[in-house]
């Protein structure tokens, strides 16, 4: 398998989107839905869910892999920093390496300040 | 209800089964704006949305405490889950320490499909400590 382009994905982040994620997910914690609560935490306002914000890394994944991607990926990251309603996020390759069987690309995903947010790898099995 | 910073490293969940049916699907994908036809085409669900739903699935017996942050994730995927699919969640708290106050957690999980492995995932969490 030659590897695919990985074509970036980018979306404005809203807090509609964090509250429709929470009740997809069942994720409620109030440091993403409660403005009130989250002006007290040192975030000093809402943030998104990391997995809300991981979702843009695996889309890119499946649209570059299509079904290979639901059975050989795998995603490991580190979130660095919060993604804020009225952020634009772009997730996006940095770099790929191939051995051993494996399509091994760096990962990203930033908002509109070029500040990183999450890094990692996403790895797809050949 | 449990709070996941009082439970003790090695600590296994009771197993839990789950359901990732149309209406669930949908709503998560319209949350993330995820609008890949080969999920329609192939009636199989975004991998993400597994790992969310039995995160949900697990929080209505395990809080975590207001300020949690999640800040390291891997997953596998194994298999395409079919859409309307019965799951099988395991999970287990595979590590626990403090470090500045904060409460350090790594869950360790595994969905299955019909027995066979789905997904496998690692999270780890940060929690303000019990005061």
């Amino acid at each position: 398998m030659n590897a695919p382009e990985v074509l970036p994905v980018a979306r404005k982040l809203s807090q509609s989107m964090i509250d429709a994620y929470a009740d997809a997910s069942g994720d409620h914690n109030p440091i993403h839905i409660d403005e009130a609560f989250a002006k007290t935490t040192p975030m000093g306002g809402t943030i998104a869910h990391g997995m809300l914000v991981l979702s843009f890394l695996s889309q890119m994944m499946t649209a570059a892999f299509g079904a290979r991607w639901l059975e050989a990926g795998s995603l490991e990251v580190r979130f660095r920093a919060p993604a804020r309603p009225g952020d634009t996020l772009t997730a996006r390759t940095t770099d790929l390496k191939e051995a051993e069987g494996r399509l091994r690309y760096a990962v990203e995903c930033v908002n509109q300040a070029d500040e990183v947010l999450i890094s990692g790898t996403a790895e797809v099995r050949l | 209800m449990t709070v996941l910073t009082e439970l003790p490293a090695g600590h296994t969940f009771e197993p839990f089964s789950f359901n990732v049916d149309a209406r669930r699907v949908r709503a998560y994908r319209d949350a993330t704006g995820d609008a890949l036809s080969l999920y329609d085409r192939a009636g199989v669900v975004p991998p993400l949305a597994i790992a969310a739903v039995a995160l949900g699935v697990l929080l209505e017996s395990v809080s975590l405490p207001p300020g949690t942050l999640h800040v390291n994730e891997s997953l596998s995927f194994h298999r395409p889950v079919p859409v309307g699919a019965s799951l099988e969640c395991r999970a287990i708290l595979a590590q626990r320490s403090v470090r500045a106050g904060l409460v350090v957690s790594v869950l360790d999980s595994e969905i299955l499909l019909e027995g066979q492995s789905a997904l496998t995932a690692r999270a780890t969490v940060m929690s303000p400590q019990p005061s």
